[in-house]
């Protein structure tokens, strides 16, 4: 056999023995994905006429989506985790260039550049982008916590800075999409706070992203006008306020059980974006209270299983990767539905697996099936101080079902 | 280098509370926002409700098609006011993006300027019509383009497949679906039908859901059609010959009126100068509008005389073989009145000589015989009667026309002057009619005495196709009595026979029994007084064998030509149309 490159791991290898993954966390996937596409399908029609496009654009065009998303969960899930780290350097180049091509190759979209066209299909840049710095934010953080630098400040937290520096210029002013930003901040706050980075530098941090967020938004009129309807969002249903007035409108007028599938109105032309940033409004208004509660409840029963595969993970580069992946969708999911609620400002964040749009599917689909892979390796039990003081050898016979012994990392041994 | 386990494990811990605490928070949120959905969603949900309703629920009038109009040609009838639908182009600016490109794809399609184009969708509006009228082809073409925020509509439209034939008879139809003059006007409620009513939640454009079941229809129901008295082929002739005759006589304007007189159906009625109701809205002078022959009365001159000495007859004051010693003028409150027309001079006059020489001395001495001798209170009262209450000048004849005028018949007892106000009337000056009043009260003089209602319409057809018939309507037929109508047909067909070379007949078909009588009006100044050098051309008469088949009324409007205007302007356009009327439309010969 040819020597292997020893796998870059902080801890826990004995424990990486691949048993059967967290199916829970796939079938919720599903459910979520077809309630998106159900919705979609069902307000189709309706779009296809204030759209101008034909009867079955938005249900083709989601079922593509969902079946890349398919093929890349696939591809995956059955990748080792330490792949990422091998190819997170090419990864954020490519993020970086695909950031800064918006503004050559990119489309203008409502005044702001976002999706790159490639051959006819558009590719939203932001999206790659949190994906890259999520996979590369959790190396750097492992790197750190297997050197025992995270609290070292030239180590760990000057280049975390500058990486929330670049963002900010790159995503935020380039190409003046706050929303992102959020969500990539949320992501980043999140795996340093869980990575330990004491809560002194925690609040600096925090400190210099609210100083940034004042100053990009008063510095944009558009901005301003916007946090101006979320103020007030009643005052003008008609120019600022509109979309936030509609999807108010959807979500009321849902009641307890909902207008029906089919008998959604808001989605003919007076709520905007229906089928992407505005669709948990349209879901509420065909399903009422009660199924908005159900979708939340789906929501947590997501983040429940993520949470869980990363409390059970024993490796902490994993851990990371989950702990982004779930600040990430949980961020992503706050954002778009406080939004429709009134609760937040409109931002132009999709829904996770509901919204239509198929690059927010794809990495949607290759973060579940980087968790799913994490969810292979993980422990029965809590990791606790006996299993790193010589009892590791006990967990093996408390193992959740063995599924062979082999594994190409650890079985080498 | 391999950290030692304790320090690793700790690590993990901390990260195990970290992330704890970090999805309590997460699921904090998520309360807040079940809490927050509860609070719209149930709570809120009436108002909001509402709200929705207020935006998606709209009402919608379904216009009614309006009833389409109708002529006689010969045994046919046949449609001259059709409908037809055209597209109206709207823009709603606030989902235009590309305008420039738009607006000269527009340009290439339907004309017009694209920078106008441009202009128009960026006004700060959610509808703005960007031309009207446009065909299907056109409106095929622009659907193609598929804009987004670009939408047409289909209007219904007023179309004349005879053009301008009769125009100020029909009237048109406005923007806003509403009949102006003419049939349009005076049936406006018959043929716009019942709009029907749409109530239906809509989508943001206004279309209606197919979804939803709920919408509340009432079906509109289809305006009635209209058939006019009018002949086509009739009505084209008269118009030609008209305008020919006007041309003749250098005259800007007139009018001609065919009449039935023995049911008061119109047959054809024309007026010069027209207009193309279809381009109603080109038009810059708006008396163009009006249906002179029922909306413009004038004094008109000794065409008068036939009536007054209708009257006299009637009254039994003279009989047909009365004479008289005409002093060639009379002295009436110190006024001369004299004869301006064919002067006879002094001398001995009959009845008949009074319309052939066209005497007012004549027909002032018939106004004299109904006081007994001279116009007084009694001689004003009687011709009062006469006037108003036989021949119904001074009212409305009803006809269905928009804007009718009824004219000014003066007062018997009170005012001043009256005595030669009233001679005045007898040879047609001082009181006004419209061409219309002439023609119905000139046919119940010949047709033995009955006054039927001029109209213009034979019957009315409603959306369930069946036709209603609207009946002659006779007012009273005691206008004169059935000897004194002979003695007027006899008396006119004699007054043509003297003077048809002066009318410029040069072969009169006397066979045909035409009859008729000239009037030149003197022109009211709108200061008083008359003008001296200003007529107006009338001639009234008739056409048919024993029994007058048509009465004719011509109208000119101060022509140019030298010579009396009634004799030179007005009698060549009768002449014209009685020899059209007996070569095409069946004139009964004389004992047939």
């Amino acid at each position: 056999m040819r020597p292997r490159r020893r796998p870059i791991l902080a801890s826990g290898e004995a424990k990486r023995r691949k048993h059967h993954p967290d199916y829970w966390l796939l079938v919720i996937s599903i459910v979520l994905m077809m309630i998106g596409l159900i919705v979609v399908y069902a307000i189709s029609p309706g779009l296809s006429v204030q759209k101008h496009v034909t009867e079955n654009y938005y249900v083709s065009k989601q079922l593509i989506a969902i079946a890349l998303g398919v093929f890349t969960f696939i591809v995956v899930s059955n990748m080792s985790i330490q792949t990422w780290r091998h190819i997170e350097r090419p990864l954020i180049i490519t993020a970086g260039i695909a950031s800064l091509a918006v503004r050559v190759i990119g489309e203008r979209v409502n005044g702001a550049y976002r999706w790159i066209q490639v051959g006819g299909i558009s590719f939203q840049a932001a999206e790659l982008i949190k994906f890259a710095l999520l996979i590369w934010i959790a190396g750097f953080l492992s790197d750190r916590i297997r050197t025992g630098e995270i609290n070292d400040y030239q180590k760990s937290f000057k280049p975390l800075i500058i990486a929330l520096v670049l963002v900010a210029i790159v995503v935020g002013k380039v190409q003046s999409d706050l929303g992102s930003t959020g969500v990539i901040i949320a992501i980043m706050g999140t795996m340093i706070y869980v990575a330990g980075l004491p809560l002194k530098k925690l609040a600096v941090i925090a400190g210099v992203v609210g100083v940034a967020v004042v100053v990009l938004v008063l510095g944009s009129g558009y901005r301003r006008e916007r946090l101006n309807t979320y103020l007030n969002p009643n005052q003008d249903c008609l120019t600022t306020g509109y979309q936030a007035c509609q999807a108010l409108i959807s979500v009321g007028s849902g009641g307890m059980f909902g207008l029906g599938l089919g008998r959604s109105v808001q989605a003919y032309g007076y709520l905007p974006e229906a089928a992407n940033d505005s669709i948990f409004a349209i879901f509420a208004e065909k399903f009422g209270f009660v199924g908005t509660t159900v979708l939340i409840a789906l929501f947590v029963a997501f983040f429940s299983r993520l949470k869980k595969i990363i409390e059970h993970s024993t490796d902490t580069y994993s851990r990371f990767l989950v702990t982004g992946i779930l600040a990430w969708l949980s961020t992503q999911t706050i954002i778009n539905i406080g939004a429709m609620i009134g609760l937040l400002p409109l931002k132009g964040i999709t829904l996770p697996f509901i919204s239509s749009g198929g690059t927010s599917i794809i990495f949607v689909s290759a973060a579940i099936g980087i968790a799913f892979q994490v969810s292979r390796y993980t422990t029965y039990g809590l990791i606790t101080n006996n299993d790193s003081e010589g009892n590791r050898n006990d967990d093996s016979f408390s193992r959740r079902r063995l599924r062979g012994a082999y594994h190409p990392n650890s079985g080498s041994r | 280098m391999r950290l030692p386990h304790k320090q690793i494990s700790s690590d993990i811990r901390s990260t195990t509370i970290r992330i704890r605490f970090w999805y309590a928070v997460l699921l904090l949120v998520m309360g807040v926002f079940i809490i927050r959905l509860f609070f719209l969603q149930i709570i809120k949900h009436d108002y909001y409700k509402k709200v929705a309703l207020q935006g998606q629920l709209k009402e919608y009038e379904i216009k009614a098609e309006r009833g389409i109009i109708s002529a006689h040609e010969g045994k046919n009838t046949i449609p001259i006011v059709l409908n037809e639908t055209k597209f109206t182009l709207f823009a709603d600016p606030k989902f235009i993006t590309n305008h420039d490109s738009v607006g000269i794809a527009l340009q290439q399609i339907i004309g017009g300027n694209a920078n106008d184009y441009v202009t128009k969708m960026k006004l700060k509006t959610r509808y703005s019509v960007l031309a009207k009228k446009l065909s299907k082809e056109q409106k095929d073409k622009i659907s193609k383009l598929d804009y987004k925020g670009i939408g047409l509509r289909d209007e219904s439209y007023r179309t004349y497949p005879q053009g301008q034939l009769a125009a100020q008879l029909l009237g048109f139809v406005n923007e806003d679906g509403e009949g102006k003059y003419g049939i349009e006007q005076a049936l406006g409620n018959d043929l716009k039908g019942v709009p029907g009513e749409l109530k239906a939640i809509t989508d943001a454009q206004g279309v209606p859901l197919v979804t939803n079941t709920d919408n509340i229809i009432t079906e509109p129901k289809i305006g009635k059609r209209v058939l006019l008295t009018l002949d086509i082929s009739m009505q084209k002739q008269v118009e030609d010959i008209l305008k020919a005759g006007l041309d003749a006589a250098k005259s800007k304007s007139g009018s001609v009126i065919v009449m039935d007189p023995n049911n008061g159906a119109i047959k054809a009625m024309a007026n010069f100068p027209s207009y193309n109701p279809a381009e109603y809205f080109k038009v810059e002078d708006g008396n163009v509008f009006n249906n002179d022959s029922v909306s413009s009365p004038l004094e008109v001159g000794s065409v008068m005389k036939v009536l007054t000495a209708a009257a006299a007859l009637d009254k039994g004051v003279v009989s047909k073989d009365s004479t008289y010693n005409d002093p060639s003028f009379y002295n009436i409150d110190g006024y001369k009145i004299t004869n301006i027309e064919e002067d006879g001079g002094a001398g001995v006059r009959s009845v008949s000589d009074i319309l052939q020489l066209s005497l007012n001395t004549g027909a002032t001495w018939l106004l004299m015989q109904m006081g007994g001798g001279e116009i007084n209170i009694k001689a004003r009262t009687v011709w009062h009667d006469y006037m108003a209450d036989h021949y119904r000048f001074g009212r409305l004849t009803g006809i269905e026309q928009g804007y009718e005028s009824e004219g000014v018949v003066p007062d018997p007892i009170k005012g001043f002057g009256l005595n030669l106000q009233y001679a005045n009337t007898a040879f047609g000056q001082g009181v006004t009619m419209t061409p219309l009043q002439l023609a119905a009260a000139i046919s119940s003089v010949l047709n033995g005495g009955s006054y039927y209602k001029p109209r213009l319409v034979d019957g009315l057809t409603d959306g369930a196709g069946v036709f209603t018939a609207k009946k002659s309507e006779k007012i009273r037929s005691d206008v004169v009595k059935p000897e004194v109508s002979r003695i007027i047909q006899n008396l006119m067909e004699y007054t043509v026979e003297k003077n048809h070379n002066i009318y410029g007949m040069p072969v009169l078909r006397t066979q045909y029994g035409v009859g008729g009588k000239t009037g030149t009006a003197q022109i009211h100044k709108p200061e008083g007084g008359y003008y001296d050098d200003k007529f107006n051309g009338m001639f009234t008469g008739f056409v048919g064998g024993d029994k007058p088949q048509y009465v004719i009324v011509v109208r000119v409007n101060e022509p140019k030509i030298s010579g009396y205007a009634g004799a030179r302007a007005a009698a060549p356009i009768f002449s014209n149309v009685t020899n059209m009327l007996i070569d095409n439309f069946g004139v009964t010969p004389k004992g047939q």
